[in-house]
């Protein structure tokens, strides 16, 4: 749809925004136990980054001049693990006043200075899915982001070329939404027919936009531009990945036969705690699912869960991702896949796919990572022991061959902004209700709201 | 109660004592206000005529509202009124680069019956762009005399509001029986802001953000068609009126900057980020992180109005024993207080002229913060520039005010020694050739007076029955370098509130607080009599219309 | 008799985790017996490792440890060679019982109204059937503190064993009086004002109760002296009749509960979270205060902390000379208790050690040390079997015991995982196959 109008604000003067040039690095990884994901474990390998890409993977590289060379002996080299699902580094996570705000993009509420970056950094992370909360229907586009820390320009942290996704959200959270706001959707039947609604408005839409371009005289009036219903055709047309926080099975049925009915193809539910149940149908749908490693009974809609969630989809041939939703577990996503070895046994190369060229590929981010192939980005990276042991270490953390975590010289305090009228002792006692978990973010409560309600 | 009456009380209570000239053809005034003249000479004093000149020994001469003569020979009228400059100095008026001043707060918004929220009607939403802040200013706002005190003449005033307030508009801070003779030019900005809606669209930057991008593009649009229509319209559908899509028309020709009200790095890069998206011209107004974006602003050609909103230097911890990691976080905390007063050299470093925005800064600390800036590379030249020369020339005004030249307008501050010290005072500034004169108070500096010390200051404790039940918490008045200033407390764990307005007189203390509420600022006005330690008073919420008590005992200081 | 136990016993360890229907529906309830565990590899945590070793169970008890064991010949005897053999798992604070479904407040018990409210009892509202306890206890966590939370006097915490059908058949026989510490910290989205202020209120609630407490346990009992629940439950303190679970946490307040308890005189107390325990260790080491921390796997309590603090805290207090123990403070993933040990070990504790902590720390802490912590003759019979070091998450819990009980291996997660791992029907119900 964007090109429908493209050519209007050509006209207009529309211009383009410049990516910011970021920094891109050379290393050679020497002689390290290599879990490459796509080429089994290569031992006492040489890993070859030249300017942010993989060059060459071998045993003796030779060595270029004034290339950092880092002996990885008896250490193991993963790729950069992928959050599919993380609300670090964002100043909002919902506009959830309207049920459907597909407008919104967390591209412009990306805040490069959240320590919590570092420290996902610190867990071998360098790529994140920075999402829209889940207060409503179709909630706002994410943004895919390459944790390159250290810089105070959101731009910087942009994973350039990836595709664009957005958000939807099934279930309790947006239907209390509508309850709290007495507007619809109030039950899950609401919920589908809000989402159709919206569909079909697209195509209203882009009719109308394309008959207006179809026989262009000089002399007619535009009809008006609507970034809702921009982004709504961008999603019939398959340029955005939807994302959908969902947790029952039913809901997520229910999305895979609107989505057959739209002839969208792509398709990834977070959370979706229940999709063991439906694990045939999102096979045969193509639908993947990006999962937490156990958690369960925070709500009703997840009191029916099983840990053995990730194991049952990997069976049943569902592309299917371990994710973090908190700046907590982001730090070691490593140990939540290794979960998948207590429940359902899955092998190693299983259990790392799932932080790795899993979510790449629900992120439409697989040419460029997600494993260690030669062509592909410089985001590695390095532990003491296999990353699957609970024993593991980071030690360092490389996003386009640059070098953003090395444990060998983590100084502690790395904010990069202080507010100069901050206390020095600023402790915050966190319960782990208190972790950036969307499920939650809509509790807030508008006394605005409250006070008016009660007269 | 009335929020206006509050407000008319309060405003009397305020007003200080000074000489009103009041513009009247009228040869008669039986009020005794209106000067005898409009000529005025002060001679024999210390002129700064524009940042970094100097004349000792000069005489200002200002006739009808326009500056006749600077330097060191001037022929004096004989109906010029003759100051003795001896020991003063004249300095050019200020100018604000963005504030709310002479403004005043609209009554909140009442909630529309049965909001949808994700579509409230324009107003409610904040998007308001066809509005002038000429409909807000008011001729008794008590910003207008207190910033004019400081040496404030001319102010860019924005509207008070949401996402797109409205327009600014260059005011002069006189006093005068009607707005529109304070409003030197009207619709100078259009203004935005990243303030959402109270529960409905847009709520927060997510949406405002979006809002903003639909709206610039259908402005775009609606300009295109309505300009079709207008040249001709056989055949065509009628396009649709929109006062907001109209408002955009200036920004979008180009002939109108943008303002955004952006304080923090990440909200002036947003700013940035729609201008290189859609070609706007730009202006940023209360700034306060601008080093890490400097080629930004530069390459962009953004007008920047930093804000006077410093930080404190922060206290360390005065004990040899503190252990290594506390000295170290001073130790970084220190280096941030310095980047925040080492921005404006560093600006001007980079080339960039640049005003200053009070909007968010208590008066009492401006000429503190602007002294305060001379120790990181911002002489008293510098800022002067920023005060003058410089945000006139970024709002086009540079060619009436911003220095004292032959023929261009009369505002002049006159000061009792050099302005950006600690030692001296404004003794009297002309606006558009109108003289403000202001008694110098000798000895103690403080502006508090025993009275409001003995009465006031101090911890009072509060309970108060409201809607929700019974309130309790503190008040705690202190005075802070001559200024009552003072803090809200709830036990309820609320956070704490400044007080704004405080006022005492003749045993009625009044003060107002503003809280956020789901991004809605709230106003309570708090006023009552205060005998001895006990405080009867009334809050009232003029948004909601309700008032309800308030009792508050003072603590014994002993205790 | 025996062979058919045997078998089962087999299969068992046979189908490890990939349990059957066949093992479901015979082994719904827990059995009681007397049991021979042979050829295993048994960490007694208080006397070494014993290779190929030998435990017996007999009516609840561990009836004998060791190499050479005779076993008796009535025993269902059951060979763990290759396994591993641990002392049950001890999370030293929860919400186990208490809290069913997070976000509904009808599905949980764990504050009460009122800011002083020492007289509740954890182990009255603790629900035998809870689904979350099944889940814990197939990982071979077997006891846990549940703990009621809010207010500065909260209630009374409880031991229990995760398996009984009441609440007394599940108390392992310890209690402690929980006391929150007015915390100088701020909550999630509260401001230092708001919590300083809270901080204030609480410590002069703290102090205004705590001088009526010793008032009340001074005249309790005498003529005409009322009967007030609240002081009552807090003169057991006073008289070091009871434990105080003293929750506190930053660094500041962690010393100034130290000198609290001084003041006060109170020797029984275990200070719980101590998240900043690692700033204070010596202190902490020099008072003899005994620790109950956790989770590990816990963000930094400061912005400008290094991204490991909480990692490194256990070890960092044990290695001071503080007797720590660790906790999960979860409800429903109480069953993570020995990720976080493990984490705990990697960032400086140590493997032993760690195990420790979520043992013998924990039961000496609870003044339980005697029955539970460690496999040892005459402790109670809280076990499990693992196919390798329970730290690691490649390690399968094959086996658990409590107070001498064989534990059904399933869960709710477990059956949904038999149900769902190969779905009947399958994509299309229609075509049912009638080859069958």
């Amino acid at each position: 749809m964007k090109k429908l109008i493209l050519n209007l604000f050509l006209i207009l003067g529309f211009s383009s925004v410049v990516f910011a040039q970021v920094p891109k690095g050379d290393v050679l990884i020497q002689n390290a136990t290599v879990l490459t994901i796509t080429n089994g474990t290569l031992e006492d390998t040489d890993i070859l980054i030249e300017d942010g890409k993989i060059k060459s993977i071998g045993q003796n590289l030779r060595q270029p001049n004034n290339v950092e060379v880092i002996d990885a002996e008896g250490m193991f080299v993963m790729p950069g693990i992928i959050d599919a699902h993380s609300h670090i580094a964002g100043t909002s996570i919902n506009e959830g006043t309207s049920q459907v705000t597909a407008e919104v993009s967390m591209e412009d509420v990306v805040n490069p200075m959240d320590v919590s970056i570092y420290r996902a950094l610190a867990g071998g992370v360098t790529s994140i899915h920075l999402m829209h909360g889940s207060a409503n229907v179709i909630g706002g586009q994410n943004e895919t982001l390459k944790l390159r820390y250290g810089t105070t320009n959101p731009d910087d942290l942009r994973f350039e070329g990836a595709p664009r996704t957005i958000k939807f959200a099934l279930g309790e959270n947006p239907t209390r939404g509508g309850r709290a706001r007495g507007i619809q959707p109030q039950t899950r039947m609401g919920v589908e027919a809000m989402i159709r609604n919206a569909f079909n408005d697209a195509i209203e839409y882009r009719d109308e936009w394309a008959a207006y371009n179809a026989n262009r005289s000089n002399r007619k009036i535009a009809p008006e531009y609507d970034l809702r219903m921009e982004t709504m055709v961008d999603i019939l047309e398959g340029e955005i990945l939807v994302h959908c926080h969902s947790y029952r099975a039913d809901e997520i049925y229910m999305l895979m036969n609107v989505f057959s009915d739209f002839g969208i193809e792509k398709l990834t539910f977070q959370h979706a705690n229940e999709a063991y149940k439906v694990a045939p149908e999102l096979a045969a749908f193509g639908a993947s699912a990006s999962i937490f490693s156990d958690w369960w009974a925070y709500k009703l809609e997840v009191y029916y869960s099983t840990a053995y969630n990730a194991a049952i989809l990997t069976r049943n041939g569902v592309n299917t991702s371990i994710n973090s939703d908190s700046g907590e577990l982001i730090r070691h996503l490593f140990h939540e896949a290794a979960k998948s070895q207590k429940y359902g046994s899955l092998s190693d190369n299983e259990a790392l796919r799932l932080i790795t060229l899993n979510p790449a590929m629900q992120l439409g981010i697989d040419d460029r990572v997600g494993s260690i192939e030669v062509g592909k980005d410089g985001d590695i990276a390095i532990f003491d022991k296999h990353p699957l042991s609970t024993y593991a270490i980071p030690q360092m953390t490389f996003v386009d061959g640059v070098k953003y975590f090395d444990i060998n010289t983590d100084v502690a305090d790395q904010r990069i902004m202080i507010d100069p009228e901050s206390t020095i002792e600023d402790v915050v006692i966190f319960s782990r209700e208190d972790h950036d978990m969307c499920m939650h973010e809509e509790s807030i409560v508008n006394f605005y709201e409250l006070v008016n309600e009660e007269k | 109660m009335k929020l206006l009456r509050i407000l008319s009380f309060r405003l009397f209570v305020l007003l200080p004592f000074l000489m009103a000239p009041v513009l009247v053809n009228a040869q008669s005034d039986p009020t005794g206000e209106s000067p005898v003249t409009r000529t005025y000479a002060i001679t024999n004093a210390t002129i700064i005529p524009s940042p970094g000149a100097k004349i000792e020994g000069g005489t200002l001469l200002i006739s009808d509202g326009v500056i006749t003569a600077v330097g060191t020979t001037v022929n004096i009228p004989d109906h010029a009124q003759v100051i003795d400059g001896t020991e003063l100095w004249i300095y050019p008026g200020f100018i604000d680069g963005m504030s709310n001043t002479g403004a005043s707060r609209p009554d909140a918004m009442e909630r529309p019956n049965n909001l949808f929220t994700p579509d409230p009607p324009n107003d409610y939403a904040g998007i308001t762009p066809e509005i002038s802040v000429v409909e807000q200013l008011n001729i008794e706002e008590s910003s207008i005399e207190s910033m004019r005190k400081l040496g404030f003449t001319v102010s860019h005033t924005v509207p008070y509001g949401r996402m797109l307030p409205g327009k600014s508009s260059l005011v002069l801070l006189t006093d005068v029986e009607h707005v529109d003779h304070m409003v030197l030019k009207e619709n100078v900005a259009t203004v935005s802001q990243f303030v959402g809606a109270p529960g409905s669209y847009p709520g927060n930057t997510l949406g405002i953000m979006a809002k903003w991008r639909n709206i610039y593009r259908n402005a775009e649009l609606s300009k295109r068609n309505t300009e079709m229509y207008a040249s001709n319209p056989t055949g065509l559908a009628r396009p649709a009126n929109d006062r907001v899509l109209e408002a955009f028309y200036p920004v979008v020709e180009k002939t109108q900057p943008m303002l955004f009200n952006a304080s923090s790095l990440l909200e002036a890069q947003r700013a940035m980020r729609l201008q290189n998206e859609m070609g706007f011209n730009l202006m940023i107004g209360n700034l306060e992180q601008s080093w890490k974006i400097i080629d930004e602003l530069d390459n962009n050609n953004v007008s920047v109005f930093l804000s006077l909103d410093l930080p404190e230097k922060p206290d360390e911890i005065d004990d040899e024993d503190k252990s290594e990691e506390v000295a170290e976080l001073e130790a970084r905390r220190l280096e941030f207080y310095n980047r925040y007063m080492e921005q404006f050299a560093a600006l001007k470093a980079a080339g960039i002229k640049f005003g200053f925005s009070t909007m968010d800064v208590s008066n009492s600390k401006i000429k503190k913060n602007l002294i305060a800036l001379q120790e990181f590379g911002f002489d008293s030249t510098d800022a002067l520039a920023a005060l003058t020369t410089h945000p006139a020339e970024l709002l086009g005004i540079n060619n009436i005010t911003g220095t004292l030249e032959a023929g261009k307008m009369g505002n002049a501050i006159v000061t009792t020694g050099p302005y950006f010290s600690s030692d001296s005072d404004v003794k009297m500034v002309f606006v558009d050739g109108d003289k403000y004169e202001y008694e110098i108070k000798e000895g103690s500096k403080t502006e508090v007076s025993d009275e409001v010390l003995d009465a006031v200051i101090g911890t009072w404790n509060y309970s108060s029955t409201t809607p929700q039940g019974e309130q309790t918490g503190q008040l705690i008045f202190t005075n802070v370098d001559g200024a009552i200033e003072g803090v809200w407390t709830s036990d309820a764990g609320n956070p704490d509130i400044d007080m704004n307005n405080i006022s005492y007189r003749d045993g009625v203390l009044t003060f107002d607080i503003e809280f956020d509420a789901g991004g809605q600022l709230i106003e309570i006005v708090v006023t009552g009599d205060v005998v001895g330690n006990e405080y009867d008073a009334e809050a009232s919420i003029a948004a909601f219309n309700f008032s309800f008590p308030l009792m508050a005992i003072k603590q014994d200081p002993e205790n | 008799m025996r062979s058919t136990k045997l078998l089962l016993t087999i299969l068992v360890l046979v189908l490890g985790s990939t349990l059957s229907f066949a093992q479901n529906d015979i082994m719904r309830q827990a059995r009681a017996d007397k049991f021979a565990l042979t050829n295993a590899t048994i960490y007694t945590v208080t006397n070494g490792v014993i290779e190929n070793g030998t435990i017996v169970i007999s009516n609840g008890i561990i009836e004998a440890v060791g190499a050479n064991v005779t076993i008796p010949t009535d025993a269902i005897v059951i060979d763990y060679e290759g396994q591993e053999i641990y002392p049950g798992m001890i999370d030293s604070g929860t919400q186990l019982g208490l809290v069913e479904i997070g976000s509904i407040a009808e599905a949980q018990d764990i504050r009460e109204f009122g800011d002083i409210t020492p007289q509740m009892e954890a182990l009255t509202a603790v629900n035998p059937n809870s689904e979350a306890i099944p889940v814990t206890r197939v990982s071979g966590v077997t006891t846990v503190i549940t703990r009621p939370s809010g207010g500065v006097f909260p209630g009374t915490a409880a031991t229990i064993n995760l398996f009984g059908y009441t609440p007394d058949q599940m108390f392992a026989g310890s209690k402690g009086l929980v006391i929150n510490f007015p915390s100088s910290g701020r909550r999630w989205r509260q401001t230092q004002e708001e919590a300083d202020r809270a901080r204030e209120r609480a410590l002069k609630t703290l102090n205004e109760t705590w001088d009526k407490a010793e008032l009340y346990a001074e005249i309790e009992g005498t003529d005409g002296a009322r009967y007030y629940p609240e002081m009552e439950a807090l003169a057991r303190v006073v008289k070091g009749e009871m434990k105080a679970y003293i929750e506190v946490n930053a660094a500041k307040d962690i010393l100034s509960a130290i000198e609290w308890v001084q003041e006060k005189g109170l020797t029984d107390v275990v200070f719980t979270g101590v998240a900043e325990g690692w700033r204070v260790a010596d202190e902490l080491a020099d008072a003899g205060i005994p620790v109950i921390t956790g989770p590990v796997q816990s963000v930094p309590t400061r912005r400008s902390d290094a991204f490991d603090a909480a990692y490194k805290n256990p070890s960092v207090m044990q290695k001071a000379g503080v007797k720590v123990a660790l906790r999960t403070n979860d409800t429903e993933n109480s069953r993570n208790l020995p990720y976080h040990a493990g984490f705990a070990a990697a960032y400086g504790m140590g493997r032993e050690e760690a195990l420790k902590a979520i043992t013998i720390n924990a039961a000496e802490i609870m003044g339980l040390e005697d029955q539970l912590g460690s496999i040892e003759v005459g402790k109670k019979a809280n076990l499990f079997v693992a196919t390798g070091d329970p730290f690691e998450t490649s390690t399968q819990i094959l086996e658990v015991f409590i107070d001498g009980y064989q534990i059904p291996m399933t869960s709710r997660q477990i059956e949904l995982y038999n149900e769902f791992l190969d779905r009947v029907p399958g994509l299309n119900k229609n075509p049912v196959s009638t080859d069958q």
